[in-house]
């Protein structure tokens, strides 16, 4: 008996994470199902291309939890110089869609690669800190290892990558061990930047923290589709109007089942589907930290904490986005919202969360030192 | 605890706080306080609604509306508010056949159609064109009674004024073929979209951007209440270039110079002929910005045909031999005649064929011998003998054989050929679109001898290039593409794209599109010179142009007398009357054109170009008056 146990243990070294992610998947696929129904009986192409990128998700997923994180330790610079040139390359040669540069077609299907570029700014950031005690000459390092991507990012424009690339620094230099006295330091140095960054804001983004702020002066509809939000919240209740395609306050809303993916499940499933994705993002920051809090060494702690944040972080600003407490941003609901980068870079992200929680020990040559 | 795990700690309560903040949000939102009270109850279910932006008008040049928006009020017939049960439907039905004068089998074919079963709350259209009279009374008949109504939707009144037909275009319903195409761009399916003319090319900038409404409605598809508007963004106006009052003058001139045309046709010929049937087309175009003042096709119809026409009323209209729905401005094409020789004098002034002062004697026509057969002796007739002309005096007055030499040659003189004729023929935009904003624009035609080997099989000859030097055989040009050469002459070189549009209207503002060239008749200006004065020339009380000059304007000017169809047993044929000008001539304004299908250059082509052009100089010295004013 207790040999299977530490088989299956082997396998899936956290099977709550697991299911966490595997319930995660599971609501989406409803939520997209009903928001892209074209019939009551049929799948539409959106959820066959779901479930298609959920499979390749899984192997990701399993794939990636069994890697030895030592490994991508030793990668981390190539696998850090890899996702800056594949963001220099979208910039280059991008599909163009909804006015920004964001994929790449290899074939039939288009890769997203600030999905992958958020990973590999965990790794780097994690593979140089776990060298170094965090002073602030090294703080400011790993600030220009997230800069970088995060500059190439918004530029496509994503300023909802953007945004998440940056929390997911924050929470590494916190995970690092950075002094409260140099984070405050910097928080205060870039609150003071912030009027110039906002100078340097497009228009339509303006336009959305305007109308965030106000939204009664509503000169572009935008309010719009704020207003939309709140009445799919409001008119989902407790119980939700249900998954069999139902008209829904969202209808026409392009962007329904991927940036207001929140909101949609909300609606269809009411308070309680949205309470039970809350749970679930909670049970993936219990048990994603757990494993950062029980590795034997630094670069596991930041690596599994790094991306445990990403993960959390962006589904709290997606969230934020859908009930009004942050500004109208493209951020999609991890593991839930339509897209296939995203479902498979957050599936290989929670894959590197269970490696790191198989207690693997990850000290290997430091190519950071020796160059 | 290690500090590091502290942090860990920390950064896991951070999570799960902030997760725990959204869910109250959420509660909130969803339950405790939502924007949507709860006791609306169930089957209330919000839709989104697309709002249609009222159309943006059509403007004259100075604001005179030609395409307003009218409500067309229509009956429609909602299956999902009949009763279901078979005899009460019946009895309904009975009931709104008598309110309504509309037969019970029309009412309940309406009601039975296959959208009926899928979608019973859509609405099925069962007459329209009401009167506005009509329309109040029905709605007081059927009030109480569901399952029909009557609806006002927005449609278009176009100014009476014939001659704008072809410019405006119209609205109508989808076309079957591109409704699926619009659709996926928003359009509603009942919805309408231009179609021709100005309505169709300006689309975009007319119709506006779409609203949309959130609203709450029951289960039957009806609004209980609404949540949220996004206004839709009306249209801009689109203001044409065109001055009402001038293209008025200019449908007038020439309808009545068509008339006095129709002269040339001879009857009683003992021949089997086509029938004779009056065409025209004039154009009055800005020669500093390529937009068109007046653009007139004849015959024309009626603006409002397609709009709200009778259905035998358009049938007339496509049957019409004279075929009312071609525009002749740029969709036909004819021999220019002599109207090209000012394109010849410039290729022989630029290729070096001649100068300005080469004389040629004009003995009244030219003979050669049949290449094979020395016995066949060809002639070449000029209108009448000359003496001697230099370039000036032969576009003044119109000297075939001057321009025989130049293109085709003759004894000792060399001509420049046919293919360096067609060069600048191409040059000048012959033989390709003048890049007009309007649909169905031709080409023309510029022969050379590649072309004739091509076209026919045979080698150019000489006999193919004397008709060419005087603008006939087988080249072919729009009215439009004339107006543009003109205008090149006249502005030094710049060929300019030609519009109907001069800008957009919205919010009071005018906005006015940018005017642009398809490219240069790059020549010195030395030679433009040399080639306004011979059009100068022409216009001078001893020139062929005298006919179309204005009363106290200096104007240049060119006649164009083109043979066309089959000869009468004498060997004479119907002729296309065509005249040219620009003025004033010291610094440019205006080129006009006018094409008459049967007619005279000079005696009936000349006068309307008079007309149009002292309509046009009237117009200007009374807009002086009125802003001289202090």
């Amino acid at each position: 008996m207790t040999i299977v146990m530490a088989v299956a243990r082997r396998a899936v070294p956290d099977p709550a994470l697991v299911l966490a992610v595997l319930g995660l998947v599971a609501v989406g696929l409803v939520m997209i199902r009903a928001a892209t129904m074209p019939d009551p009986r049929g799948l539409s192409s959106d959820t066959v291309r779901q479930i298609l990128y959920g499979v390749v998700g899984a192997v990701g997923l399993f794939g990636a939890s069994r890697l030895h994180v030592g490994v991508l330790r030793r990668l981390a610079p190539l696998i850090y110089l890899g996702s800056v040139a594949s963001l220099i390359l979208v910039l280059a040669l991008g599909a163009e869609e909804f006015g920004a540069r964001r994929w790449i077609a290899l074939g039939p299907i288009t890769v997203q690669p600030s999905e992958f570029a958020k990973i590999a700014t965990v790794i780097a950031v994690a593979a140089y800190a776990a060298e170094r005690e965090p002073s602030v000459k090294f703080t400011l390092v790993t600030l220009g290892l997230a800069l970088l991507p995060m500059a190439l990012v918004l530029v496509e424009p994503d300023l909802g990558t953007t945004l998440v690339l940056g929390a997911a620094w924050v929470a590494l230099v916190v995970t690092w061990g950075v002094s409260g006295r140099v984070l405050g330091g910097m928080a205060a140095l870039g609150v003071s930047m912030l009027p110039i960054a906002f100078a340097g804001v497009p228009d339509y983004q303006r336009e959305r923290i305007n109308v965030f702020l106000h939204p009664d002066r509503d000169p572009l509809g935008s309010g719009f589709t704020i207003r939309q939000v709140e009445i799919a919240l409001g008119s989902g209740g407790v119980s939700g109007q249900g998954i069999d395609g139902a008209p829904s306050a969202l209808d026409g809303v392009a962007t329904r089942a991927s940036d207001f993916a929140f909101a949609q499940l909300a609606e269809q499933m009411g308070l309680i589907g949205a309470l039970v994705v809350l749970l679930l993002f909670a049970l993936v920051a219990w048990r994603g930290l757990e494993a950062a809090l029980h590795s034997p060494d630094r670069f596991g702690r930041m690596l599994a904490g790094g991306l445990t944040a990403t993960i959390v972080l962006q589904a709290l600003m997606h969230m934020a986005v859908n009930t009004r407490l942050f500004p109208a941003t493209g951020i999609p609901l991890p593991f839930v919202s339509t897209g296939g980068s995203a479902l498979v870079g957050m599936c290989i992200s929670a894959g590197l969360i269970l490696a790191v929680a198989s207690h693997r020990p990850t000290q290997i040559h430091d190519l950071w030192r020796e160059r | 605890m290690t500090a590091a795990a502290v942090r860990v700690r920390i950064l896991q309560g951070v999570l799960l706080l902030l997760l725990l903040i959204v869910a109250v949000r959420v509660t909130g939102m969803q339950w405790l306080a939502p924007v949507i009270p709860p006791e609306y109850g169930d089957g209330l279910a919000p839709r989104t609604l697309q709002v249609e932006p009222s159309r943006g008008l059509i403007v004259d040049r100075d604001g005179e509306v030609l395409a307003r928006n009218v409500p067309e009020f229509r009956v429609l017939l909602v299956p999902g508010d009949l009763p279901d049960d078979v005899e009460e439907r019946r009895s309904a039905l009975l009931a709104l056949e008598r309110a309504s004068g509309i037969s019970f089998a029309e009412l309940e074919s309406a009601a039975a159609t296959e959208l009926a079963i899928v979608d019973p709350y859509a609405p099925v259209l069962v007459e329209d064109g009401l009167d506005p009279e009509e329309a109040i009374q029905l709605r007081a008949r059927l009030s109480g009674l569901p399952g029909l109504r009557v609806e006002a939707s927005p449609s278009r009144l176009y100014a009476d004024e014939p001659s704008l037909a072809h410019i405006l275009g119209y609205v109508g319903k989808l076309p079957a073929d591109e409704a699926e195409m619009l659709t996926d761009l928003g359009y509603p399916l009942d919805g309408q979209v231009g179609l021709g003319g100005v309505e169709a090319i300006y689309e975009d900038d007319l119709r506006g951007s779409p609203g949309r409404r959130l609203v709450l409605s029951d289960p039957q598809g009806r609004e209980v209440e609404l949540l949220a508007t996004d206004s839709a963004q009306p249209g801009a106006d689109a203001v044409l270039s065109i001055d009402l009052d001038l293209q008025r003058a200019t449908a007038e001139a020439l309808a009545r110079g068509m008339d006095a045309g129709m002269a040339v046709v001879r009857t009683n010929t003992g021949q089997q002929r086509p029938a004779a049937i009056p065409l025209g087309a004039a154009l009055v175009m800005d020669v500093r910005t390529g937009e068109l003042l007046a653009s007139v096709s004849l015959p024309s119809y009626d603006p409002n045909l397609f709009v709200s026409g009778e259905d035998e009323e358009i049938a007339a209209v496509f049957a019409d031999k004279a075929n009312p729905l071609i525009d002749r401005t740029y969709m036909a094409q004819r021999s220019p005649g002599s109207i090209f020789k000012p394109l010849v004098a410039l290729a022989t002034l630029e290729e070096g064929t001649a100068t300005e002062h080469t004389v040629i004697y004009s003995r009244g026509a030219i003979t050669i011998q049949d290449q094979y057969n020395p016995g066949v002796v060809y002639v070449f007739r000029d209108w009448m003998a000359h003496g001697n002309v230099d370039m000036r005096r032969a576009l003044a007055r119109s000297s075939d054989e001057y321009f025989y030499y130049m293109v085709g040659g003759y004894e000792d003189f060399e001509g420049m050929g046919p293919d360096a004729l067609a060069e600048w023929a191409r040059a000048a935009g012959l033989g390709s679109k003048t890049g007009i904003d309007r649909p169905g624009e031709i080409p023309g035609l510029v022969p050379d001898s590649e072309w004739k080997e091509a076209e026919f099989g045979e080698p150019w000859l000489l006999g193919d290039s004397y008709p060419y030097a005087i603008g006939q055989g087988y080249l072919t040009v729009t009215p439009l593409q004339m107006a543009v050469l003109t205008s090149a002459i006249a502005n030094g070189g710049d060929l300019l794209q030609p519009r109907v549009v001069h800008g957009f209207r919205s919010g009071g503002i005018v906005k006015a599109l940018p005017s642009q060239t398809t490219g240069r008749l790059e020549a010195s200006p030395t030679n433009y010179q040399i080639v306004r004065e011979g059009m100068r020339d022409a216009a001078a009380a001893s020139g062929t142009a005298y006919t179309g000059v204005p009363e106290g304007v200096t104007i240049g000017g060119k006649t164009g007398t083109a043979e066309f169809g089959q000869p009468y047993p004498d060997g004479e044929f119907d002729t296309h009357g065509w005249y040219i000008g620009f003025a004033p001539y010291d610094d440019p304004e205006v080129a006009v054109v006018v094409y008459l299908e049967y007619g005279v250059g000079s005696t009936h082509a000349g006068p309307v170009a008079k007309e149009i052009l002292e309509a046009y100089f009237a117009q200007q010295t009374a807009g002086d008056r009125v802003e001289s004013r202090p």
